[in-house]
């Protein structure tokens, strides 16, 4: 349960965002695997869903798989540079809402002690 | 969880290129070997990979259900398999594994194909390695949360 809800919303991006890590990861590890296809989530979407838990939840799959990108002749699709890029950009993403997240805890203490 | 999950994906892919480069080691070791103990020349080993997806429908109720089940992506060797191109024939009548008409059977087997694909191997470790260290770097941040300013 959050305190705040600033809380509750950094909880719904940090949860996104290591789901989104998760798929760049699983696609960095099958980069040999024959034909095996990039994976990742809309982060859109998933975003909206992490932040309103209450809501009506429409069911859609979690990851979608990225067919605009060129295919080897093994069927594979992943792009090395592509997945380094988007392992570096979630990462920050992730930094940021951790600063963030002590920034409010920050706030909290101030406001007790003052 | 996630992080955690993240790991073990990365460790399943390490774990399978270090059985690639295993195998391309012990062709390039074995490119000249003419006697094995089934008899006839090595045979040239390849390894297939796969992956272990979880179905869609199980992604969905997970998700749905709100469960923490990692979504599986992890990459496994499903088996090594021979290579079927025949034996290399070469002439060589004073060999003792040379044949009635004085040929030996070499494995058909390229060093070059056998660096590059090394090379592979080992580069797609490289990769592997790098996401393990940012999934611990992820980690380590939200242990830092705890730290009281």
């Amino acid at each position: 349960m959050a305190t705040t809800p600033m809380l509750q919303v950094l909880q719904g991006f940090l949860k996104v965002t290591t789901e989104r890590q998760q798929f760049i990861t699983a696609n960095m590890a099958n980069v040999d695997t024959p034909g095996y296809h990039t994976r990742d989530i809309n982060f859109k979407s998933a975003l909206q869903q992490a932040m309103n838990p209450g809501g009506e939840t429409h069911l859609e799959p979690a990851s979608i798989e990225l067919d605009n990108l060129p295919e080897r002749p093994d069927g594979n699709n992943v792009n090395i540079d592509r997945e380094g890029l988007m392992l570096s950009q979630t990462q920050l993403q992730y930094q940021l809402g951790v600063q963030l997240v002590k920034n409010q805890f920050h706030e909290l203490l101030t406001a007790i002690k003052d | 969880m996630g992080m955690f999950t993240m790991m073990s994906i990365s460790a399943s892919a390490l774990s399978a290129e270090r059985q690639r480069a295993e195998v391309t080691s012990a062709n390039l070791a074995n490119a000249e070997t003419t006697h094995t103990d089934t008899g006839g020349p090595f045979v040239r080993k390849e390894v297939v990979f796969g992956t272990s997806n979880a179905s869609p429908f199980q992604t969905v109720f997970d998700r749905a259900g709100g469960f923490g089940r990692p979504t599986s992506g992890a990459v496994q060797l499903t088996g090594v398999v021979n290579d079927t191109t025949p034996p290399v024939m070469r002439y060589e009548p004073g060999s003792p594994d040379a044949d009635k008409d004085g040929y030996v059977a070499y494995p058909a087997i390229n060093p070059v194909t056998e660096m590059v694909d090394l090379m592979g191997a080992v580069r797609s470790y490289q990769l592997n390695a790098s996401a393990v260290s940012a999934a611990k770097q992820m980690i380590q941040e939200s242990i830092d949360i705890l730290k009281t300013t």
